[in-house]
């Protein structure tokens, strides 16, 4: 029964919302390509990205919807700062680099398991409790990128029950998969 | 019906523009006869030397390359535009350095004399002061050409000259602190984003490293003094990425032809670019200054702060006048 809430008040949002605005929250470890996400959403230049400091924000028109869209750095010290925006948050989009497959931090945590973790936290937010979220399987047009399914199974997606949720393999170079985050949920 | 206020003074400043377009050649043919100089000539020696002055020798001398086609003065004119034309293709394909535009230059202002029936022998100051902005103008076009080659320059971890310079960086802020390894949590400390400051360069690639090693290197005791504060536990920000951050902003001014003014004011010929260097320090030093003086709650105040400065230097460098003094702006430390 719960797994629908969240996607039963995307739907009634969609089909009521007089304004038709969803808010969309772009979250991610740094490096994952939220921004080039963000900018390629608004048919933006894509050359000239800087790590973002703080956040940006955007207003995308995508089939009669206004998408608010909040790209939050991804920065260790940025992501205590993350919970400052769940409120209201309509699809939750969670960046990846697929191709990220060598790091691990100083602690020996490899990058999955580090992905792992930020994902369990989050979706124990309760402000983002029935939140549905869509994971961005991004950088697939690298050769060594891992595939969204093989992501998945190690970010444990299938135990993700409290919510609907997709994952999406994307370019944000070449904006394959990109296009309307929020109808795909549906 | 009602026409407003706002179209009526559109329309007067079109018709303006329309018999001021018709009369501009007479207007310039009096003027030639009464005072025997050229329009180029009266610049040269009516503006003071600056940004004035070859900003006004950009209008007449810069030509678009589509307007050397439909163009319709006369054949001497439209020589002059070709020549000309040879120096901006010269400098977009960044071939106007000082030694090798030296030539293609002084042919070009052979035959501004020749065109404009300029005596240099009469006409003295003539000659070195076209020159000068003649190297302004062009060598702007130049920056903006070798500037460009450093930003799409991608960093790379494989590059041992890239490598070295990130290094450098390291110990020209940090030479107390040795680097605990290659890919480290140290990073962090100057303002990094994780362990390997190689993914934060993106989309400003080599050319936001050599900003922050010149600041670093050539300017040590106040760009330590910046990162000191970007480490202040309220006030803080990440050093680095703010530092690519305002890379961007230098680079998108350049581009936007905002850095004219101050160029031709600061150096007298072609600007190089150490001289894009010099700006970017003092950007990253009045922002430093400004970003404390705003009291911000936290580093996500950063987006507001940053276009709120943005467009401080912006109406600055506006002025016909601007200089930014990074030497005179240190002297405060």
């Amino acid at each position: 029964m719960r797994r629908h809430e969240g996607l039963l008040a995307l739907i009634r949002k969609l089909k009521t919302a007089p304004d038709r605005e969803l808010r969309i929250l772009l979250l991610g470890l740094d490096n994952a390509g939220k921004t080039t996400i963000l900018r390629k959403l608004a048919a933006e230049d894509i050359n000239h990205i800087t790590p973002t400091q703080g956040f940006n924000i955007k207003s995308v028109q995508s089939e009669g919807f206004r998408l608010n869209v909040w790209d939050i750095g991804g920065q260790r010290k940025i992501r205590p700062y993350w919970r400052n925006y769940f409120d209201n948050t309509d699809v939750l989009i969670y960046v990846i680099d697929s191709a990220d497959r060598k790091r691990f931090d100083e602690t020996g945590v490899s990058s999955q398991q580090l992905l792992l973790q930020e994902l369990v936290e989050l979706m124990n937010e309760d402000k983002l409790g029935a939140v549905p979220m869509m994971v961005f399987a991004n950088k697939q047009d690298l050769f060594n990128a891992a595939a969204a399914s093989e992501l998945a199974e190690g970010l444990n997606l299938h135990t993700i029950r409290d919510r609907p949720w997709q994952i999406q393999p994307c370019s944000a170079l070449s904006g394959e998969g990109l296009k309307q985050p929020h109808s795909r949920l549906l | 019906m009602c026409v407003c206020p706002g179209m009526i003074i559109a329309l007067i400043a079109s018709a303006y523009d329309l018999i001021y377009w018709y009369l501009r050649p007479f207007i310039k043919w009096f003027l030639r006869k009464t005072t025997k100089l050229c329009e180029l000539q009266r610049i040269c020696y009516g503006d003071p030397h600056g940004a004035l002055r070859t900003s006004n020798v950009g209008r007449l001398t810069v030509v678009n390359p589509r307007d050397l086609q439909t163009s319709l003065s006369p054949a001497r004119q439209n020589e002059l535009k070709t020549v000309l034309g040879n120096l901006g293709v010269l400098a977009d394909s960044g071939r106007f350095t000082e030694d090798y535009a030296a030539r293609p230059l002084a042919f070009s202002i052979k035959r501004i004399l020749e065109v404009k029936q300029i005596n240099p022998d009469i006409h003295r100051e003539f000659v070195p002061s076209i020159n000068t902005c003649l190297l302004q103008i062009y060598g702007y076009k130049q920056l903006v050409y070798s500037v460009e080659q450093l930003r799409k320059t991608a960093y790379s971890a494989a590059n041992m000259a890239h490598e070295k310079k990130l290094m450098e960086l390291w110990d020209c802020l940090m030479p107390l602190t040795p680097l605990e390894s290659r890919i480290s949590k140290n990073w962090t400390e100057i303002g990094f984003q994780g362990d390997d400051p190689q993914t934060d360069f993106r989309g400003m690639g080599c050319l936001g490293l050599d900003n922050l090693l010149y600041f670093a290197s050539q300017h040590t005791q106040a760009a330590q003094h910046v990162l000191s504060h970007s480490r202040h536990p309220k006030y803080g920000y990440s050093f680095a990425i703010v530092g690519i951050n305002l890379t961007s902003m230098a680079y998108h001014f350049l581009v936007q032809g905002k850095l004219k003014f101050h160029l031709y004011n600061f150096v007298n010929g072609c600007p190089t670019v150490d001289d894009f260097h010099h700006i970017y320090c003092y950007f990253f030093f009045e922002f430093d200054k400004f970003w404390l003086s705003e009291k911000p709650q936290d580093i996500m105040e950063f987006s507001r702060i940053r276009a709120k400065f943005e467009e401080r230097m912006s109406s600055l460098l506006s002025r016909t006048g601007a200089v930014l003094n990074f030497n005179m702006a240190i002297e405060t430390l």
